[in-house]
């Protein structure tokens, strides 16, 4: 053994065989989604309206493909991918294996931004909503950080004051709720996670952010790793923990809260496919970035599939799904932790 | 046999009786359509007179079967329970999904402004060539005769839609004359046990005050924008109601619980046996069965001087 | 060469480090001692240069402060143990401070196979690191900083948690960095240790250093005497090795 100084043995960091898997992943899943639905659309044509040729769907069952399904299936797909990500990043900045996107306030400050958008506009409602839940969760980070007492702040101050803006912002929502009964249905049905407005437009502005924050966290996510030491193990090893936290907390804080505003609050990604994914390849390292986006993307493609046609022809909330898949989830990583501990 | 005048007139105008009619039909088909429709807030354009109607509102639906168009529909949403021969199927009212209405080849449907994402469900339905009419839950009675008049001018049903508007407004007017308190009595629309209600300021707030009735929420104004607040116990017993409704009747409540109710025993409309369980459904639909509402809050009111 | 002058240390309040002038050895093994509260980690964490100070502490001339020009390996008393990580990937990240980030090599991962086996650690390399022993996890925290070929390396309390075996071995694994060139700076509790393994000692109290020299003479100063209030004893073995005791005499 001694003689063989061969690398192989000691195997590499990440695969990237992996990722590729994942990404072929993607892709058939999301021919899955846009393959069915209450309508029943025949599969060739579907490929060849795709990829542009002459013999595709036609009319109403072409607009249907092309405006309504698929901008929903991106949109979905965009979204899991935010949210899987920014999770991903959250689990090592915080050094908590259950640490999710919305940790730091984003999601009541986001959630109060929506239900400010819907009491105060009356009806026209969807053109302000994304810009007010966007701004509301990024306004939510903000005040947590500056809570906390510093710019940076070590993760557990982070968190507690995470928690106290978190409660502070849906105190706020529940009090402007009771007086606006007639938001109640609009922002309950917010919360629970729609991709039912999905066009190409939110598609096209939350796909600005979203790949933007996803490429900054996979170009430091080598440097992420660090993070899973103490701060000052991490600066002998070259890394400046202040400065990368905040940066990965800012790239990851705007997918989420660009994936809020576009879709409401699902929840349950952010935490169920890290895991999965690191379950699977057993790499904990977070050069499985690109990878637990892929597999967010098809996760949420998936479970808008299912929000679509399990209980057709209503729409099954997608935030069910992802709680049903999710909760029981969570259980089986809190007893895998007591058995390591 | 000689035709006198009188015969050619007579002659005449029964050619023209039974003229008329066909008459207007061919210039109603020929010029009618395409039609825009005002309703809800939106403006729907139809192109021909719609021959697969689905409606996710049960009182469109209602008021559809009312003016004679209820042939035209081919399915209505799971809640729209009257008429009993409805179409009734699985589709939701509330969360309306685009490809399921869809799927069934409806050449207009009828949406509530108030179901999820409706602005972006009727952009999408459009999108595959399928009109939609919006409907939005009034906030007077105006309305509700504004909406039967849009559903009327979208199906080709003016005329009934129209004799149906005179119809209510007669009999309403009727009800209310004869049994309009001269010197108001207070009351209290249950909502659910929580004792939400509602102010003068709703829709059913507005009927309630046409009988000169005094609603003890009405205080409680601004508590809710939309005029539902929640009001405390304490008040409701200070405020002693002479007569309460309850619209929770379908849910279990009625005046032998609410007498059951810690406290409640001493208030008015309690002891003198004037809690009122309502039908269900009726007071929260706007179409042609407001007639029933009015005849049974005249009936409540009745006894009471 | 490493040199503290007139190195002040706040932390809050309080003065953790008065005025400190010091040079430290280059490739060499120093070992700062002294009772708890004395200044012996916060002069080590000034050193790695994450503290702010007043004063001037700098190596080769350039002062520490956020220096990431320096490659200083540190192992700390507790470290942060990340789950799920296997030791190798452990190992690998002091890798990367002398490869870069995500820039591993043929030669890096050959480098890091030698180090784990120098380590006794080679058989253990995909174990995860949560689930090592005591006398495993110093090890492993010890190849990291072999890995990373520092010209430095602090070492805060690395025998304290350590069984007897351990601690000899751990000490001895630190000794080849010696062959290395490498200044080592550690703080130890066991003065006994210190005097067996460091060439130069640091005695400190109350956050100023009261004595600076070669080990055995500062083993049997008065100044190492004084840092302890005087409750302890140092008695030599036939052999001429230092034993240092806590006096029970005077723990009244």
């Amino acid at each position: 053994m001694k003689n063989q100084l061969n690398e192989d043995h000691l195997g590499r960091i990440w695969n990237w065989r992996i990722t590729m898997v994942a990404g072929l992943i993607l892709l058939s899943v999301a021919l899955l989604g846009v393959s069915f639905g209450p309508i029943g659309l025949s599969f060739p044509k579907i490929i060849k309206t795709l990829l542009g040729g002459s013999n595709g769907l036609q009319g109403q069952e072409r607009v249907l493909l092309l405006q309504l399904r698929l901008p929903r299936v991106i949109l979905a797909a965009l979204v899991g991918a935010a949210l899987s990500t920014s999770g991903a990043v959250y689990q090592t900045v915080f050094r908590n294996p259950l640490a999710d996107p919305y940790l730091l306030g984003a999601a009541s400050g986001a959630g109060l931004g929506a239900t400010l958008a819907i009491t105060s506009s009356g009806g026209n409602v969807y053109g302000l909503l994304p810009i007010f839940s966007f701004v509301g969760g990024i306004l939510a980070v903000l005040t947590t950080f500056f809570i906390s007492g510093k710019f940076f702040a070590e993760p557990n101050s982070l968190l507690l004051s995470g928690i106290a803006v978190g409660s502070f912002g849906t105190a706020v929502q529940t009090y402007l709720q009771q007086r606006h009964s007639s938001a109640l249905r609009p922002v309950y049905s917010w919360i629970l996670g729609e991709l039912t407005v999905a066009n190409w437009q939110v598609v096209k502005w939350s796909s600005l952010y979203i790949i933007s924050s996803i490429l900054i966290l996979i170009s430091v996510s080598k440097q992420l790793d660090g993070l899973m030491l103490s701060d000052e193990e991490s600066f002998s090893l070259g890394i400046n923990p202040n400065k990368l936290r905040i940066i990965a907390v800012a790239a990851a804080t705007l997918a989420t809260a660009t994936a809020v505003a576009a879709s409401g609050l699902i929840g349950f990604v952010g935490i169920v496919v890290p895991h999965l994914v690191r379950g699977i390849t057993h790499r904990v390292t977070n050069r499985s970035l690109a990878t637990i986006a892929m597999a967010g993307a098809a996760f949420l493609v998936l479970a808008d599939l299912g929000a679509r046609t399990l209980l057709s022809p209503a729409e099954l909330p997608i935030g069910v799904i992802t709680a049903f898949v999710g909760a029981p989830f969570f259980l089986v990583v809190l007893r895998k932790r007591r058995v390591t501990q | 046999m000689k035709f006198s005048k009188g015969h050619i007139a007579l002659f005449a105008l029964a050619t023209i009786a039974v003229s008329y009619p066909s008459q207007a039909q061919a210039s109603r088909s020929g010029e009618k359509f395409p039609v825009i429709v005002n309703s809800g807030g939106y403006e729907t354009k139809i192109l021909k007179i719609p021959h697969r109607i689905i409606s996710l509102s049960p009182t469109a639906t209602e008021n559809l079967f009312a003016i004679g168009a209820g042939e035209q529909v081919i399915e209505v949403d799971s809640l729209s329970n009257y008429p009993s021969n409805a179409p009734i199927s699985k589709l939701s009212a509330f969360t309306p999904n685009v490809e399921a209405i869809a799927a069934k080849k409806p050449d207009l449907v009828i949406l509530s402004v108030d179901s999820t994402n409706s602005k972006s469900v009727k952009k999408s339905l459009e999108m595959l060539k399928i009109a939609v009419l919006m409907e939005k839950a009034p906030n007077q009675i105006s309305d509700a005769y504004s909406e039967i008049a849009a559903i009327g001018k979208a199906t080709d049903k003016v005329a009934n839609a129209s004799a149906l508007i005179a119809k209510m407004k007669r009999t309403i007017k009727a009800i209310v004359v004869s049994s309009r308190k001269a010197s108001p009595i207070s009351f209290f629309h249950e909502l659910d046990s929580t004792l939400y209600t509602a102010t003068s300021s709703t829709f059913i707030g507005k009927v309630y005050a046409d009988f000169n009735l005094a609603n003890i929420a009405d205080k409680a104004q601004g508590a809710d924008s939309s005029g539902y607040p929640q009001l405390s116990q304490e008040y409701l017993v200070i405020a002693n109601p002479q007569i309460i409704f309850l619209s929770d009747a379908q849910y279990g409540e009625s005046a032998d619980t609410v007498s059951k109710r810690a406290g409640w025993s001493g208030i008015s409309a309690v002891t003198n046996a004037h809690v009122v369980s309502l039908p269900a459904d009726i007071p929260s639909r706007w179409g042609p069965r407001l007639i029933d509402f009015y005849r049974f809050i005249s009936q409540s009111i009745a006894k009471i001087s | 060469m490493i040199q503290a002058k007139d190195l002040t240390v706040r932390i809050g309040e309080r003065t953790i480090l008065n005025h400190i002038d010091l040079v430290i050895q280059p490739e060499k093994w120093t070992c700062l001692v002294g009772p708890n509260g004395a200044g012996k980690t916060t002069f080590l964490r000034a050193l790695l240069g994450v503290l702010p100070y007043s004063g001037s502490l700098t190596e080769g001339g350039v002062e520490v402060f956020h220096s990431q020009k320096r490659n200083v390996a540190f192992v700390p008393q507790q470290p942060q143990i990340p789950l799920g990580m296997s030791v190798t990937e452990y190992v690998m990240m002091g890798r990367a401070k002398k490869d870069g980030w995500g820039r591993e090599s043929i030669a890096g991962r050959r480098f890091v196979h030698k180090v784990l086996e120098q380590t006794q650690l080679y058989g253990l390399h995909n174990q995860h690191v949560s689930r090592l022993s005591g006398g495993e996890m110093q090890r492993a925290l010890i190849a990291r900083a072999l890995a990373q070929e520092p010209e430095v390396i602090l070492l805060d309390e690395p025998t304290s948690a350590l069984d007897l075996h351990h601690q000899i071995s751990t000490l001895n694994n630190i000794e080849l960095l010696k062959e290395r060139g490498v200044t080592i700076i550690s703080t130890m509790h066991d003065i006994t240790l210190a005097a067996m393994y460091a060439e130069e000692i640091v005695v400190m109290q109350d956050g100023n250093v009261l004595l600076h020299g070669p080990a055995h003479s500062v083993i049997h100063s008065s100044e190492l005497r004084e840092a302890f209030d005087n409750r302890i004893n140092v008695f030599t073995l036939d052999s001429g090795r230092p034993v240092i005791v806590a006096a029970k005499e005077n723990l009244i």
